[in-house]
């Protein structure tokens, strides 16, 4: 089965210039783990997850740490968040994307997947411009 | 690619039932009416049109604003038919519309609409950069059904600026104000709905003549072509070249879903339109793709030989310049 069987269609994108705070805003209300962040042609530049929010919020030790435990309070997250919220997104975002193309198999987006520790690929044409997603359950579910 | 705006998306659930009370009874018991069949789908004019075009291999991408547990359920729904999506999230959960259709009496539904959430400010800036992207690609915009709390009137004279300036045609599939404020950016087809107002404007749209009447002054003030259903199976098509009287002769008790024809009807002509279809043809098409769609109890139609087959039934008169 190719990439083009079960992309999910979803053209939900933010610029590079969005702010964080709206990014948030937008995962929020999308209930999507990350967004494909666009250039103004609609091409893929970068990807923005929930993870690298958090990155952003943290101190890099507890990051290298893996434990949340060596935080003093979620205060000093909030005071951050504040800091940067009107940031653009490109700073933050992870800017090496992993993409799926239309005629990529399932068994290779997989691999891309699980080698990669992602839970969804931008799927781009031919020019890198965004047209779907594909998520770890679209593959689930075809099983 | 065709776009559709829809800004107040809403999910349509439609119950068919036998009967009704015909009095409320004593204020003490409730009132069950039991559906005998009852279908949900994503709604709103702009994905009707967006969804019939699908079917027929039409690429399309849908835009407006989502929100909540049934945005989830209307995406979902859209993109397994295969339109492609392109919508902002807001707070809040978009509208549900309920269609309560009595058996025997399908052509006169009774419609539940709710409001939609309302729209901020910057859910707006958010959509017109997507917008502005989206009509690169596009070679139609259809900007469609009623606008949701928190925008403005000119929210789709705007949007038809922006797609005039691009080259792209521009298809208005609405109503009272938002609908007039549009022709002054000279849109290639309006399709005012009347259901609720048999009004455009200042001008009654009840009669023939009224509606070439009111066509006409469409024209003046700038639209290209003006499309406005007569009745239940007939639609007067006005442009700068004369009238056209478009009918069809199809008993009222065929009916079984009411809801969607109209954006059938749009959707036929622009499928006419992309497959090399004359104008006359297209509307033709459309027409045939309406009366099919009021025919069956799923809210489009998207059987192609039904339609070939309605639209043998399909009369065109033209009146002349008039």
């Amino acid at each position: 089965m190719k990439v083009r069987d079960f992309v999910r269609r979803d053209l939900s994108a933010v610029e590079r210039d969005t702010p964080v705070i709206q990014v948030i805003k937008l995962l929020d209300n999308s209930g999507l783990s990350s967004l494909p962040v666009v250039d103004e042609e609609g091409k893929v530049v970068g990807v923005i997850s929930e993870r690298d929010l958090i990155r952003a919020l943290i101190p890099a030790y507890v990051d290298m740490l893996h434990s949340a435990s060596f935080l003093p309070s979620l205060d000093r997250l909030a005071k951050k968040l504040r800091e940067i919220g009107n940031h653009p997104v490109e700073r933050y975002m992870t800017k090496e994307v992993v993409v799926a193309h239309l005629d990529d198999t399932d068994l290779h987006v997989a691999d891309l997947m699980l080698r990669k520790g992602l839970k969804q690929l931008p799927v781009v044409d031919e020019k890198g411009h965004l047209i779907g997603l594909v998520r770890r359950i679209d593959l689930l579910s075809r099983l | 690619m065709i776009l559709t705006v829809t800004p107040n998306p809403a999910l349509d659930k439609f119950y068919w039932v036998a009967e009704l009370p015909k009095t409320l009874g004593p204020v003490e018991e409730g009132i069950v009416v039991r559906a005998e069949k009852s279908l949900t789908s994503a709604g709103g004019k702009g994905l009707n049109v967006s969804m019939f075009l699908a079917a027929h291999g039409v690429e399309t991408v849908a835009m407006g604003f989502l929100a909540g547990h049934t945005g989830q359920i209307i995406l979902r729904d859209l993109l397994s038919r295969g339109v492609s999506a392109n919508f902002v999230w807001i707070e809040g959960e978009n509208r549900t519309n309920v269609a309560l259709i009595l058996r025997g009496q399908e052509y006169h539904p009774i419609h539940i609409h709710e409001e939609g959430p309302s729209i901020p400010k910057e859910a707006v800036g958010i959509f017109l950069r997507k917008y502005e992207a989206m009509l690169r690609k596009a070679n139609f915009v259809v900007l469609a059904g009623i606008l949701a709390p928190g925008l403005s009137p000119d929210f789709y004279r705007e949007l038809a600026r922006r797609a005039r300036e691009k080259g792209v045609k521009v298809v208005v599939h609405a109503g009272g104000e938002a609908l007039l404020h549009t022709f002054r950016e000279r849109p290639f087809l309006v399709k005012p709905d009347v259901r609720e107002a048999p009004r455009l404007g200042d001008l009654s749209v009840r009669t023939k003549e009224e509606i070439i009447a009111a066509g006409k002054q469409a024209i003046q003030e700038g639209v290209e072509l003006c499309l406005i259903s007569h009745h239940l199976t007939g639609d007067i098509l006005i442009s700068a070249d004369g009238v056209w009287e478009f009918e069809t002769s199809v008993p009222l008790s065929t009916f079984r879903n009411l809801v969607g024809a109209d954006d059938a009807l749009v959707g036929g002509i622009l499928l006419g339109l992309t497959r090399g279809m004359d104008l006359i043809e297209s509307v033709r098409y459309g027409m045939a793709a309406a009366v099919a769609s009021a025919e069956v109890e799923e809210k489009l139609c998207l059987d192609q030989g039904k339609i070939a087959k309605e639209m043998e039934h399909v009369e065109v008169r033209y009146l002349g310049a008039k």
